[in-house]
């Protein structure tokens, strides 16, 4: 399969005033809804919608869409629902990265929301499963200290739901239903692609190479997604079996313009990082910092619980070398922008910049996150554009020093 | 005694007043302390069941005395009403388990977890007992404790929070003598909690104790210890 090349924006609430973030010091779960403008968001919507349309034209093979809840970070509160609209305005694929399993009772809806999505677009949805973030779990009521468990059991309810004909019950230790029997059911067999994302959780990249599903390294810097493959192929040597390049997807912050000065400055607006009032799992930032985004925001702030309610992370997560990775990362901006945290720069040096990084990490699906905070609609139609006309060409014949042996492709100075 | 959500952090001071007179057993609940956590444990009954168990295998007589704190509390409470004859007289201590009517429980999961052991204080401070086993800066072990006891509470207590929406409609059949015993100012579990008990165990009394938050076991042992002390010899 031909390296996949993806469009992701978390299409965020950036119209918060930065006052209030300065008042309350986060900027989700409790951050006030007072504080949200429908005008807004209704404008907002039409604008993100359009950049995913764009992207499409540019050719780019597919969108990403997201789901979070509670939070200014992304006005994505059903990833179904964005996947639907976009479905009907892009050509290609629609990558949910994904439906949060654990904060839903009812699994087998998430099944059938699916399975209708993969209908009316004609088969072209990718289903990423997810555990949700710590605010997710708290903002929906699913309790942390079983989140794996239901992560695991919901996922094995909806792969049953889709290729075991039903009528069929099922009375597990967290889901109950006496007749799962849906009358919608994936066009694509046996089922959606599935995938399972992450941010450095060691347990759930093993799991997802037990599943043989890909796994997508989610805006994490560049040493630790090395770090995640070499954890994913471990774990399949250990189960005997050889990942491919599909088996993994690298979602990462990019910012491409004409210049690299430009993009340098513009690509400010995907980092959230090193900000006073910290950062709660959502996106904070002082006046003092034009970071709007969420590059570098990983639960410190005055409300890390919130990220990590008890039960949810294992204490290896918590403190282990990725635990550390993820800590480094969150330096000033110029740190991230140097640990690959954030990729900018003209054409020219981005082509070479993720010829690197394919050569270090060889992603079968990479997902240019490249619309991000309050970045400008010009600016971000202008990386598109740049994106699908000169990045992704120059990108796609080329093939990873993983699979060649050759040197890789050093990073711009 | 039955533990509560924040666990027991050693031999308390009311702990040594009260066995002097009485043989005082303080098992930590499953999921807490050192005591193993087994997976299937989701609910209030199934500690309530642990702790009829334990006495078993450890041969406490019944009817025994029980002081039940907060999460404890509840747990012993809903023993009292499916067991009437295992206790002889209940003590409940900012006890969990019925949902205030004008006010809230504090969530403990919202915040981290030495906000809501200070919180349990009136005047975390001046409490000897806090400042010992809280007080000073936590050692890696002490916090991995914290977090423990935390998911083990989730498990017990995420929802319906902290409460439980039939106890209510049960205390009324609850023939055991109890002494209710909270302090003014907790912040954790209100005082109307402790009103709403009084009011559905028929043979209850409520005693509030001055300037002393959730657990007066800690911050008033004193005064905590006559009050359960005068309430078992009566």
């Amino acid at each position: 399969m031909a390296r996949k090349f993806f469009f992701f924006s978390e299409m965020g609430y950036n119209a918060y005033p930065l006052e209030a973030l300065e008042q309350y010091g986060y900027s989700a779960l409790l951050f006030p809804n007072s504080i949200f403008d429908p005008d807004k968001a209704r404008d907002l919507w039409q604008m993100f919608l359009r950049e995913h349309e764009y992207a499409s034209e540019m050719g780019f093979d597919g969108s990403v869409c997201n789901e979070h809840h509670n939070n200014v970070l992304s006005m994505q509160e059903s990833v179904n629902i964005s996947a639907a609209v976009i479905s009907q305005r892009i050509k290609g694929t629609i990558a949910l990265i994904g439906n949060p399993l654990p904060i839903h009772d009812n699994p087998v809806r998430v099944a059938e929301e699916i399975a209708m999505l993969d209908l009316i677009s004609g088969g072209r949805i990718i289903s990423g499963f997810v555990r949700g973030t710590g605010i997710e779990q708290l903002s929906t009521n699913a309790n942390p200290a079983y989140n794996r468990e239901r992560f695991e059991e919901a996922f094995a309810l909806i792969k049953k739901t889709w290729t075991v004909p039903g009528p069929f019950r099922w009375e597990g230790k967290h889901y109950h239903l006496r007749v799962v029997n849906p009358w919608q059911l994936p066009l694509q067999k046996p089922h959606p692609p599935i995938w399972a994302a992450g941010i450095l959780s060691p347990e759930t990249i093993r799991w997802a190479a037990r599943q043989r599903i890909t796994y997508l390294v989610l805006g994490s810097a560049l040493d630790a997604t090395a770090t995640c493959r070499d954890i994913y192929h471990e774990a399949a040597k250990e189960d005997g079996w050889a990942p491919t390049p599909e088996h993994l997807g690298y979602l990462i912050h990019t910012c491409v313009l004409d210049t690299d000065e430009e993009a340098y400055e513009m690509g400010r607006h995907h980092y959230g990082g090193a900000s006073v009032i910290g950062r709660s799992g959502g996106v904070a930032a002082s006046a003092l910092t034009a970071g709007t985004g969420s590059a570098g925001a990983t639960g410190g702030g005055p409300h890390p619980e919130w990220m990590a309610p008890p039960g949810y992370m294992s204490k290896q997560a918590k403190t282990g070398n990725m635990a550390r990775e993820r800590r480094m990362s969150e330096g000033s901006y110029d740190a991230a922008t140097r640990a690959g945290l954030i990729v900018t720069g003209s054409p020219k040096t981005i082509i070479q910049k993720f010829k690197h990084i394919i050569d270090r990490t060889d992603p079968g699906y990479l997902t240019f996150w490249a619309r991000e905070g309050k970045k400008p609609h010009e600016a971000t139609m202008r990386g598109i554009e740049l994106l699908g006309t000169e990045v992704i060409p120059a990108l796609q014949e080329h093939q990873s020093a993983l699979v060649t042996g050759k040197e890789v492709t050093p990073w711009p100075q | 005694m039955v533990h509560g959500e924040l666990g027991v952090p050693g031999w308390l001071e009311s702990f040594a007043h009260l066995a002097e007179h009485h043989d005082m057993i303080v098992p930590s609940l499953p999921g807490f302390g050192r005591s193993t956590r087994p997976d299937w444990i989701m609910g209030i009954h199934d500690l309530a069941a642990w702790v009829t168990w334990f006495a078993r295998d450890v041969d406490l007589r019944t009817p025994m005395n029980v002081i039940g704190c907060s999460l404890g509390g509840w747990v012993a409470a809903e023993i009292a009403t499916v067991a009437p004859q295992f206790f002889n007289k209940m003590v409940l201590v900012g006890a969990m388990g019925i949902k205030p009517e004008r006010g809230e429980i504090f969530d403990y999961f919202l915040e981290g977890g030495l906000t809501g052991l200070r919180r349990a204080f009136h005047r975390p401070e001046q409490s000897s007992e806090f400042m010992r086993y809280w007080g000073k800066e936590w050692t890696a072990e002490e916090a991995d404790i914290v977090e423990q006891h935390r998911e083990m509470t989730c498990r017990i207590a995420w929802k319906p929070y902290m409460h439980s929406l039939t106890l209510r409609h049960l205390l009324p059949g609850v023939v055991t003598p109890t002494l209710l015993v909270w302090g003014r100012e907790d912040a954790i579990a209100p005082l109307e909690c402790g009103e709403l008990y009084q009011r559905s165990i028929p043979r209850s009394r409520l005693a509030v104790i001055e300037n002393c938050g959730h657990m007066p076991e800690m911050e008033k042992p004193a005064e905590f210890t006559k009050l359960v002390e005068n309430f078992l010899a009566a």
